[in-house]
Parts: structure tokens; sequence; C-alpha cells
């Protein structure tokens, strides 16, 4: 039973941390709190399912062709437009606030699109549903393959930013956008990819649930919240926090999924919420 | 090497600087001495493109700068140490002094450039590992001009170094200073300081409310009885004595 819970948890919580890395990456590098981020995840779910219908496209194949095209995607919509909001809040406060409400605009826009586009019915395929016995627990095997990626790109991703030149100079202009100039750091360039990045992520993580859940083109505003919720949980632009946080949400919901009620899982994450909000406002590991 | 021409900026109505016209020759330390609110950090931002003129020409081996974003200056060889320092408190003293290598100018000789840094910093050597943020006032100082001198500049824009730092902090920093200059860089240095600052600097421009009053060499200022009057009426300038 503990184990049970322990594996499904992790298996799920993968999908969260990756949806909450990318939400962080564009708050905490673009300052850009994208309240389409769900409907982003969704359309790359929609459009991996489409794929597989269509042309038989195997998902894992979809999901290296849908990554790309999100980091376009995301670019696009950072030069399109985010870029007059951050060229006319210059160095005040008003990128956040602006961001929110043209994002939230953004949202109905893009539901509407997916609802036209591939109507209001759930959507599911059925990809690699057998079990495969890990320590004894039955997991499906597509679970284990989106397990796989989330690891895979999350990891990657954190290790970059931790290592690479390239993530140094992410986190410089995350910590500190006003000095990065200083040191010839061009921050809406680095901006901009950070927002393509976190569209990229959201991509993956689409990818991942198309892979294993039954969505439709209305549920974008669940994962917005989740991952919303991760990344305050685990302290706004705090990487490894998103990612600790993203875990714990899954096996969260895995133990109230088993132990009380399938249905009490959304009210079970907005409880961990508020006690964090009531608490440890500030996030369970700090801002990053 | 640089020429300011009738430069003026405003903020609003305000006027920070007016018609200010000054030039820097290939290898000088030239000081701008002046108050609080003299106009002093405006010029500095003003060339290293943090603050756009309102009117007035900023030529730079020729070229012009203006319109130029912060970031490509630093590819241009100036640098600039700016006020409150500007470093990454968030990262280590190895970051910082890594990231000052970021400009492409600066990249290939960048371990080369590290050991002269550290060389002129030991502190910084000991301490590579800890967060800058958590360092005392005069090691983030030299934090900022270590990180500066990374990118490989021509032309160094220094903004009061001194600001906050206890004397016995000053003198180190200003020693460190002194190192720098004899390297044969270009120096540009704002400060309140003015005797330390005149005693290291080849010539000094005096600003007063915006404009230029003055302008010598800078041992010839030191002895001119209205320079000492208005700018060296403390005992050691006027340096604030708190840490």
């Amino acid at each position: 039973m503990f184990l049970t819970i322990l594996i499904l948890g992790l298996v799920l919580g993968g999908t969260y941390a990756l949806l909450a890395l990318g939400l962080t990456l564009q708050y905490g590098i673009a300052r850009i709190m994208n309240l389409a981020y769900g409907e982003v995840t969704l359309a790359a779910a929609f459009v991996l399912v489409a794929l597989f219908k269509a042309i038989g496209l195997p998902p894992l194949l979809g999901t290296l062709l849908i990554v790309p095209a999100g980091y376009g995607a995301g670019w696009l919509l950072y030069t399109v437009m985010m870029r007059p909001l951050v060229a006319r809040s210059g160095a005040s406060g008003r990128l956040e606030v602006d961001s929110i409400l043209a994002t939230f605009g953004l949202l109905f826009l893009i539901q509407g699109l997916l609802l036209v586009a591939f109507g209001a019915n759930f959507t599911s395929i059925s990809y690699l549903d057998r079990g495969v016995n890990i320590l004894g627990v039955s997991v499906a095997l597509n679970r284990l393959i989106a397990f796989g990626v989330c690891v895979v790109a999350g990891g990657a991703l954190t290790l970059a930013l931790a290592r690479t030149r390239w993530g140094m100079v992410m986190r410089a202009v995350a910590l500190s956008p006003g000095s990065a100039p200083l040191v010839g750091i061009d921050v809406m360039r680095v901006a901009r990819q950070g927002f393509a990045l976190g569209t990229a992520l959201a991509a993956c993580a689409g990818a991942s649930i198309a892979m294993v859940q039954t969505f439709s083109a209305t549920d974008g505003v669940v994962y917005t919240m989740k991952a919303l919720i991760i990344v305050i949980m685990g302290g706004v632009g705090n990487v490894p926090g998103a990612l600790i946080a993203g875990f714990a949400l899954g096996l969260v919901e895995t133990f109230v999924v088993t132990t009380i009620d399938p249905g009490l899982t959304l009210a079970a994450t907005f409880a961990i919420f508020l006690c964090v909000l009531l608490w440890r406002p500030q996030g369970l590991f700090g801002r990053g | 090497m640089l020429e300011v021409r009738d430069l003026t900026i405003a903020y609003g109505r305000h006027v920070a600087l007016e018609g200010v016209s000054l030039s820097v020759a290939r290898g000088e330390m030239v000081a701008i001495l002046g108050a609080n609110g003299a106009g002093k950090s405006s010029l500095l931002s003003a060339i290293a493109g943090r603050v756009a003129p309102r009117t007035g020409a900023i030529g730079y081996d020729g070229q012009s700068l203006l319109g130029l974003p912060q970031h490509g200056l630093v590819d241009r060889g100036i640098a600039l140490v700016p006020e409150g320092r500007g470093i990454f408190p968030g990262l280590t003293v190895a970051e910082n002094l890594a990231l000052g290598a970021n400009p492409m100018r600066a990249r290939a000789g960048a371990a080369a450039t590290r050991e002269e840094v550290l060389t002129l910093f030991p502190r910084l050597a000991e301490r590579r590992r800890q967060i800058a943020g958590t360092m005392s006032g005069g090691e983030q100082q030299m934090v900022a001009i270590g990180r500066a001198l990374m990118s490989k500049p021509d032309l160094l824009l220094l903004d009061e170094p001194s600001l906050g730092l206890a004397p016995i902090v000053v003198q180190e920093v200003f020693a460190a200073l002194v190192r720098i200059r004899d390297t044969g860089l270009t120096i540009m240095i704002v400060e309140q300081n003015a005797r330390a600052t005149l005693a290291l600097a080849d010539r000094a421009y005096l600003l007063e409310a915006g404009r230029i009053i003055g302008t010598g060499r800078a041992d010839a200022l030191r002895n001119d009885p209205a320079v000492v009057r208005a700018f060296l009426g403390g005992l050691s300038g006027n340096a604030p004595a708190q840490a």
C-alpha cells in the first residue's frame, strides 16, 4: 500500500514537477505570470493526440516534435504579445500586473481555439496501456514513459541551469535583472529565451499528460492552478523547490486518491496551498 | 578616446546635467568631483548607456555611443562599476567574476584575466565560493571592480567606489585603484572623496549643480585655494564614517 502510493505518486509528481518548472522559468526569468499556461499545455496534449490519431505518429516521437514547436510558439508569443508590455513597463513593476491581465485574455483565446478545433468532449488515447511490475507495484507503461520524459527534460534543464554559462546567465537575469546589462547581457533576449523555454516545458508536460490522462479543452485552468500552487509552494523562481514541491503534490494526490476519495484530489491540493499561504507564504524553500 | 559634448540630462523637469563637455584620453585617469546631487552619477550613467541624454553627443574612438543599448557598450570595451555596486548578490564570487567575462571580447582570455584580478584582489581568491551578498561592503566593491575588469575593458567607469565604506576599507580600495591605473587602463572616476581622488587621478573636472565649473591637472587643483575651500574643506574629504 505504502509502496504503491510512493511509486504512483512519484510518477504523477514527475509531470507536475515539469509543469511547474516551465511556469517558474517564465515568471523567474521573463517576469511574466502566465495564466494561459495550462491552455498551452493542453494545446500540446491535443496536438499529440491529433497526430497519433490522424497519422499514427508514436507519442514519444510526437513529443520530440512538440517540444521544439512549443519553444518556437513561446518565442513568437513573447515577441508579438509580451515585448510591447515589457517595453512599456520599463523598470517599474507594471509588467507583472499587465502580464496577468494579458495572459488572462490569452487563456480564453486559446481555449476558444481548442474548442473549435477539437470540440468539448473528453479526449484520450490508449498507448502502451499495459502494466509493468516495479517492486511489486503494477504501473502502466505509458505512465513510466511519461515519467521518464519528465525526468530527462527536467533533469537536463536543472543541470544546465546549475552548471553551464548559459544557465549562469539565466540565473543572473532571474536574480538581478538590473545588474545583468553591466556584464553585457541583453535582458530582453534572455527573457524571451526563458519564456520560450517555459513554453517548451509546458508543451513537454502536455505531451506526457496526453499519453496517460483523459482531458478536455476546458481543463487548462486546472493545470495552471496546479503549476501555480507548486511554484508558490516551492518558492517563486526556485527551480529545485518547484521540482520537490511537484513530487510532493503528486504523492499527496495519490495518497488522497487511494486512501480517501478520488473526488477530493483538488480539495487536498487547495488545502495544502492554503496552509502554505497561511504559514509560509515565501514557499517551503524560500525564493530562488 | 572619450568625447562628451554639450550633454544635457533631465528627468522630467529636473535638469541633472546641463551642457557638459569633457574628454578623456587613452591611458588617462580622469576624476569628476562634486557634491551630492551635482550630476556626477547622471554623467556616468549616460556614458554607460543607462540614461538617454536629452541633447548632446558622446563619442568613443570616433564613433557615437548614443542610442546603443547598455549591454552593447560592454562589448565595445566600456565597463561600469555603478553606485551601489550592481553585483549579483545571490551568486558566488566565482560566478560574479565568470559573468564579468560574459561579453564576447572577454571570453577567450577569461582564465588569464581571472588570474590577474585575483592577484589584484587576493581576498577574492580566498572567498571564491562565498555568496557575494554575504560579504562586507568593501569586499563587495572588490567583486564589483573585479567583475568589471573581467570584461577586459578599454575604459573603466567607477561611480563612487568609496561610498558607504569605512575609512580603512576606502584606503584599501584606492590602493587597488592605483594598481589598476598603473596597468595603463583608462579610468573615469566619480567621487565625493575629493582629496583621495585627486591624489590618484591625472586630471579632474569640478561639477556643481549640473555644470562644469572648473578643470585642470589634479596636482594643480589640489593646491588651488578656491578648490581647497569648496571641495577639500573637510579633514580628509567627506567619506562617510560608517562601514
